[in-house]
């Protein structure tokens, strides 16, 4: 055991000619540059996932490079670059993620209050902020039934503004979002919501409002949020295309709640989503209803050293509440959209190493029964679906 | 480590020794109370979704005094009370 003596250090606010030549030392400490680097190998026993699974697919790959200025304390400027390969759902696809402007006009010990505007993730859930950085999660795969992945870019981030808010208490520190702007969307959300890629294009009904709300108790162990979307998205079919589905609109409230216990060995995580949804007006093919998706899961990681750790999940997801085992919707479709869409059943377990600070890989293995998380991209043969399937991935990531 | 300013309005530079360091294990969690994958998720938190920086991580204690000892407004932690009259400490154990 050494010894217990730590002590604190202060650089003194000196004005003498050897602080002012390191000015410009202190000038490059404010600017960061950090980025990552994974690729994941996908096996699935049936159904496509990230690509053609069914023979191993190599169609996950995420790069992400991202540079911050603090250009005074008050202010930071922020964006960062992300490359992603999805299987069919994103096959090269190179965004801005984010880059924003933020501003803290009031921080003190007790609290701090400012805004950001630009393009700004999310801060939805534990997870959707960095959802797409594999350090910053338990798991390969986010758990599905919240954190979609054959939709994710309708939640992912928002072009707008969001004011934000910290308050620091002896009975814990509160913090908020809330937000407003336009989500940034893509050809999935029609996937996902339509079920198909009709002629004509889908676009934001007007922008969106976004909030959430978070509470620590004291000493950091336990957390606890609310955060919510509601977002409306339309349809304008083309007018000289080939016979489409008509003009509609689709409302989307999407809401998570959230709860993490932190242990020294072991960290004990759930989180709840609903999503009460609208279709109106798009005509005989996709006709008017309301329905609302719900998920859950209970994941458990367990560190038997600081640089490796298990994880074992178990979530449940619904397309809708009001018929948890999909049987209104094979009825309701002749047949044609099978029972095992309207659901999902995973438990899965995962092994992870962080070889150094840099260098990470881990193994995940997932039981599914149903298939309510897959894309309707990549299995647009809703009858070639198959209920019960496994799926089996390793993973290797960098940062710096 | 929430503080952006001091009260004169310097900025304030924080330095790190690396996650697996024993001091910087022990600082985490006798003065912070934390444990270091807390402050660790905190800042790739932050540092990945633009929200804001990540302290700066010196490789040992050598590196944190020489740092501390050339940066106006830095603060880090040392196990034993440096000779360096630019540098101010307070004993926190």
């Amino acid at each position: 055991m050494h010894s217990c003596l730590t002590f604190i250090c202060f650089a003194l606010m000196l004005t003498c000619t050897a602080a002012q030549a390191t000015e410009s030392e202190s000038f490059w400490d404010r600017l960061q540059v950090h980025g990552f680097a994974s690729q994941a190998a996908v096996k699935t026993s049936d159904n496509r996932w990230f690509g053609d699974s069914e023979q191993t697919s190599f169609d996950f790959t995420e790069v992400g490079l991202n540079a911050s200025m603090r250009l005074d304390p008050k202010l930071l400027l922020a964006g960062q670059v992300l490359y992603r390969r999805a299987g069919e759902m994103y096959e090269s696809d190179l965004s801005l993620d984010y880059g924003l402007v933020d501003i803290t006009p009031l921080s003190s010990a007790e609290g701090r209050l400012g805004l950001r505007a630009g393009r700004i993730k999310n801060p939805l859930g534990l997870y959707n902020a960095t959802r797409d950085v594999p350090f910053t999660h338990p798991g390969i795969f986010l758990p599905q039934v919240v954190y979609f992945d054959r939709v994710r870019n309708l939640v992912l981030s928002t072009d707008g503004a969001m004011l934000y808010g910290d308050r620091y208490t002896a009975f814990g520190n509160f913090s908020f979002t809330i937000g407003n702007g336009w989500p940034v969307m893509d050809d999935n959300v029609e996937w996902a919501y339509l079920n198909n890629d009709f002629p004509g294009d889908i676009k934001a009904n007007g922008p969106n409002w976004l909030a959430s709300l978070w509470y620590t108790d004291p000493s950091e162990r336990f957390k606890l949020g609310l955060s919510g979307a509601t977002l409306s998205i339309k349809f304008d079919p083309d007018i000289d295309g080939l016979p489409s589905i008509n003009r509609g609109r689709t409302d989307i409230d999407f809401w998570i709640a959230s709860a993490q216990y932190n242990a020294e060995d072991w960290t004990l995580t759930a989180e709840y989503a609903s999503e009460p949804l609208s279709w109106r007006g798009y005509g005989a093919l996709v006709p008017d209803r309301d329905a609302t998706g719900e998920g859950w899961y209970l994941q458990g990681t367990y560190r038997l050293r600081p640089s490796l750790g298990l994880m074992l999940r178990y979530e449940e997801g619904y397309a809708d509440t009001a018929d948890r085992d999909g049987s209104e919707l094979e009825a309701a479709t002749g047949g044609l959209l099978p029972a095992n869409l309207g659901f999902s059943k995973i438990l899965s377990a995962g092994i992870r190493w962080d070889i150094n600070p840099h260098w990470m890989v881990r193994a995940e293995y997932a039981y599914n029964n149903g298939t309510f998380i897959l894309s309707s991209r990549e299995n647009a043969d809703f009858l070639a679906r198959e209920r019960y399937w496994n799926l089996f991935s390793l993973q290797l990531a960098v940062r710096f | 480590m929430r503080l952006q300013y001091w009260p004169n309005k310097r900025p304030v530079t924080v330095f790190v020794l690396p996650d697996d360091h024993q001091l910087h294990i022990d600082f985490a969690k006798t003065i912070l109370g934390l444990f270091p994958y807390q402050l660790r998720r905190v800042w790739d938190r932050q540092v990945f979704s633009g929200t804001g920086q990540a302290p700066i991580t010196v490789a040992n204690e050598d590196e944190m005094l020489r740092r501390l000892s050339t940066t106006p407004g830095a603060i880090g932690y040392l196990e034993r009370p440096p000779l360096d009259a630019r540098i101010q400490t307070i004993r926190v154990r």
